[in-house]
């Protein structure tokens, strides 16, 4: 009774899912003038397979034993399914038959049918398997490509941004530094300040200070404010120049949910 | 290799704003759908164990309240950051956000019905998604109005494409670092891939799988 249930569940959520994933995928190759959907290093890793459908495959096949075995112990997919499973596959499916990634992968219609395809399929199976995936493939899966993701988020992607930034110009570069920097401090990541940074150094080299860049560079302030606070990261601050955290402001922390080490 | 595509390619449906609106009404309902089976069938949460544990301490009858701060916080700064960066993140204002944290608010608050129900999981879901789309395009809307200019994209690419190249040679070192077999056929898929003039990405994962079925990394 239940398994039709999941089974019947997972199909829709799947091809939801991989609609929605597809084209916001191909979409993330037109970022910014079109809105995409995704995350960076999701477009790094698609960048990395060439067009290769391969490559797309296999590199997708390896996250997707961890994300079944994870599935079928606790119950929780592990963010991959969404970041690297469905839009390497698609990726795959759709090169298969036409090597030109410009009429492929960056093609939202193309990359949302597939991936509907691939979503519901892949849901459907992981969820209504309890077989368990062989433990040794699990584990070199694991030991593989968690380490190698995790290095190129962490730091190959944030330093060839920056230098990046660094040779598109005077203003892209301080801006990207002094930014990244900051992003790395506070999000824990520089890609997306060094990405703020070349936006609103460039976007300063082609308008000048403007309404849309002065709305830019408020929007970044407050983001910056904000994911500070919300991290937690203000009364880190304080902590670490040795200043005590005031009682009120460990208060405002707790009416937002969060505790104060 | 990679051009920034001209602006009048962009055009029609797939590429407009609304639509991207659309999308994440859709993944949202499919996320929050996601946490529904997880309430009822303890199965198919969309996150990493680690995240899924902050949700099913408060479902064991603990706290909420570090689920819903870590959901609710990556949703507001990820929202903010989408607009601006053209790339809403899945993960995090997604993932994190519409599939762990509001249902932690939901439920720290006593409401079960949109977890227990899969109809009503899907329209709640959809229609925090359909309001997380519209509040980022309207930030565009405020912040690029006309595309006078690129905002650096062509950099953005550049660099996109670039970080890439560097999956390869990542994996085989992680490879090489986790055993000597794993090692070695991660070299060896990589160089074939390489002589086949495929990217060697791949080619080192595969080399990694196979050797790893037939030599199993040795578990402590």
């Amino acid at each position: 009774m239940d398994t039709l249930a999941i089974i019947f569940e997972s199909i829709i959520i799947g091809a939801l899912i991989g609609f929605a994933v597809g084209a916001g995928a191909a979409r993330m190759f037109h970022a910014p003038s079109v809105q995409g959907m995704g995350a960076f290093r999701t477009f790094g890793e698609l960048n990395a397979c060439e067009g290769d459908p391969l490559s797309h495959f296999s590199f997708g096949l390896g996250f997707l034993f961890n994300s079944w075995a994870s599935v079928v112990g606790a119950g929780a997919f592990t963010q991959d399914v969404e970041h690297r499973i469905i839009p390497n596959w698609a990726a795959a499916a759709l090169l298969w038959k036409n090597r030109n990634v410009a009429e492929t992968l960056h093609n939202p219609k193309k990359m949302a049918f597939i991936g509907t395809v691939i979503g519901a399929v892949l849901v459907a199976l992981m969820n209504s398997t309890a077989v368990a995936i062989p433990a040794s493939l699990q584990a070199v899966a694991t030991k593989v490509l968690v380490p190698a993701a995790n290095w190129l988020i962490n730091p190959v992607m944030p330093i060839v941004f920056w230098i990046a930034a660094i040779d598109a110009g005077e203003r892209a570069g301080m801006w990207g530094t002094v930014l990244g920097g900051l992003a790395h401090l506070i999000m824990g990541n520089a890609v997306p300040g060094v990405v703020l940074g070349i936006l609103i150094g460039k976007g300063v080299d082609d308008l000048g200070w403007n309404s849309i860049t002065k709305t830019l560079l408020t929007a970044i302030i407050i983001l910056f404010i904000g994911s500070a606070f919300f991290r937690g990261f203000d009364a880190k601050l304080l902590t670490d120049f040795h200043m005590g955290v005031p009682a009120w402001l460990i208060e405002v922390h707790k009416m937002f949910g969060s505790v104060v080490k | 290799m990679e051009t920034t595509e001209t602006t009048n390619q962009q055009t029609g449906f797939w590429y407009s704003e609304w639509a991207f609106a659309l999308f994440v009404a859709m993944i949202s309902a499919g996320i929050f759908a996601g946490t529904h089976m997880y309430y009822v069938y303890h199965v198919g949460a969309f996150n990493d164990i680690a995240i899924v544990a902050m949700l099913q301490a408060g479902i064991e009858g603990g706290s909420y309240g570090p689920a819903a701060a870590f959901g609710a916080s990556f949703l507001f700064a990820r929202v903010l950051e989408g607009p601006l960066v053209g790339i809403l993140d899945i993960g995090g204002a997604l993932q994190t956000g519409v599939g762990i944290g509001i249902p932690a608010i939901l439920l720290g608050m006593g409401v079960t019905a949109p977890l227990s129900s899969f109809p009503l999981a899907l329209l709640t879901g959809a229609v925090i998604g359909l309001i997380i789309g519209a509040v980022i395009v309207l930030i565009r809307k405020f912040t690029f109005s006309e595309n006078q200019s690129t905002f650096g994209a062509d950099v953005m690419m550049g660099a996109g494409n670039a970080s890439g190249r560097y999956l390869g040679p990542l994996i085989v070192i992680s490879a090489t670092m986790a055993s000597i077999p794993v090692g070695i056929g991660s070299i060896l898929g990589a160089a074939i891939f390489y002589a086949w003039k495929k990217p060697i990405a791949g080619g080192a994962v595969l080399g990694a799988m196979v050797l790893g079925a037939l030599f199993p990394i040795l578990t402590k």
